[in-house]
């Protein structure tokens, strides 16, 4: 083994590669905030009582869940300025890209949160008088809310990792970023190691997050 | 504006894509062969008596399901070869990064599988004189590995879909197949259509198979 490794070069770049921490953190917190919305949206046409909404609802997550990230990305690289006429913005691309796959995913989560709070409390809800809407909100949802945690810091670990993806159609965030300076100064050693040091120190906060709430979610099961 | 699909030009070179049809498949398959045993045998580790393997396999398996795949790939391709002195061709490369963390994924499963045998059954084993290999080979793997083949279809789901990225390193899969003929057809949406709807009938197909299957065992049992 006789690679000397260099570091030094990050230093000077030390600007680029903040930027591109913030590029690959924006893209991420917007898919994630998206994806969510459209999770609580297909999660109620999925629970609702009209079999058209049901079917909407599953339509989405099989359309979305069943394709590869990187085709649904390239897809949305040449289709949205065809059907919107805006030039190729590929923060635009990719946030369309990954929050219509990150939703797929957390409309399954939300979808099984509700779904395993025991049918007994929308009875003794009713019985007791809730509106359905009052009912969903004070009793459903917390209940629903603290068995999907788990689920939910898993999926946002995935999300961050999704977006690296979005270094294919050259939106400039930690990997493009990488591998531009790779190239430059011919030190792909140390830029892929550097870029993958990054990425784990951003996700171990998460990981450990996961990690509690499972265990919480163990002992109070 | 209205766009004018034309899928001739795609349809003539359906020979290059067929051809990353077989990319793709010797990818997955050569993963799934390196993950599956390398897989079983982190799980054991994790589950084993020895602290310091157990956490060798924690490690591992941490490590690789908190990284994005794309990283893995331009490392292994590009940082992997340098460190080591050695060439790499991109399937080697792709074979690695994919297979690795694929072990990680299939350790935890796995895992799951071997737990959730009653721990009746290793006590019965025992009563009657097994061994604790000769327990594992015998009782608790046939049930384990029964127990978890619908999540191992599952997970071969999202085996394929990492495979998708070995394009970025320039391996001749499925993808890589259709960004050659986007730019020699320009007609990217239409070659991305067909990809797209391709990859959908194959993958929707072994996810509904591994529903189908999760059925059957959970009669079974």
């Amino acid at each position: 083994m006789s690679h000397e490794w260099d570091f030094s070069f990050l230093i000077t770049y030390s600007g680029v590669l903040a930027k591109a921490l913030g590029s690959t953190l924006k893209l991420a917190i917007v898919c994630l905030a998206a994806g969510m919305l459209l999770g609580c949206v297909f999660a109620v046409a999925r629970t609702s009582r009209s079999s058209a909404l049901r079917f909407v609802g599953a339509a989405y997550v099989e359309l979305f869940r069943n394709l590869p990230a990187i085709v649904l990305l390239f897809w949305c690289f040449y289709t949205i300025p065809l059907l919107t006429g805006i030039g190729n913005d590929r923060f635009l691309t990719a946030a369309v890209a990954f929050s219509l796959y990150a939703g797929a995913y957390f409309t399954e989560i939300f979808r099984s949160g509700i779904n395993a709070v025991d049918a007994g409390q929308w009875l003794a809800g009713r019985a007791l008088g809730f509106t359905p809407f009052a009912l969903f909100r004070d009793i459903i949802l917390p209940q629903a809310v603290k068995n999907m945690m788990p689920a939910i810091a898993n999926e946002t670990i995935e999300v961050v990792k999704l977006t690296t993806v979005a270094a294919t159609v050259a939106y400039p965030e930690l990997v493009y970023t990488a591998k531009l300076l790779s190239d430059t100064e011919y030190r792909p050693v140390e830029a892929y190691t550097a870029v993958e040091g990054v990425l784990l120190l951003a996700l171990l906060p998460l990981a450990v997050l996961l990690f509690r709430l499972e265990r919480t979610m163990r002992r109070t099961n | 504006m209205v766009y004018e699909w034309q899928f001739g030009p795609v349809f003539r070179y359906l020979g290059l894509l067929w051809e990353g049809v077989l990319g793709t498949l010797a990818l997955t398959g050569g993963a799934l062969l390196l993950a599956l045993p390398l897989g079983l045998m982190l799980a054991l580790l994790r589950l084993g008596k020895l602290p310091v393997l157990a956490r060798v396999a924690v490690f591992y398996i941490e490590f690789f399901r908190l990284s994005a795949a794309i990283v893995l790939l331009y490392w292994f391709y590009f940082a992997f070869p340098v460190l080591f002195n050695i060439t790499l061709a991109p399937f080697h490369a792709a074979l690695l990064a994919v297979g690795l963390q694929a072990a990680a994924f299939y350790a935890e499963v796995f895992r799951a599988g071997i737990q959730s045998v009653a721990a009746g059954q290793w006590e019965a084993a025992r009563a009657i004189g097994m061994r604790r290999n000769q327990t594992l080979r015998w009782v608790i793997l046939p049930q384990a590995i029964r127990n978890t083949l619908p999540i191992l279809l599952a997970r071969l789901v999202d085996l394929i879909k990492t495979s998708a990225l070995a394009a970025v390193i320039a391996y001749p899969d499925v993808v890589y197949a259709a960004m050659r003929i986007a730019s020699q057809t320009y007609r990217p949406i239409e070659t991305f259509t067909v990809l797209g709807v391709g990859f959908f009938v194959v993958i929707f197909g072994l996810s509904q198979a591994s529903r189908h299957l999760e059925r059957s065992v959970a009669i079974a049992r």
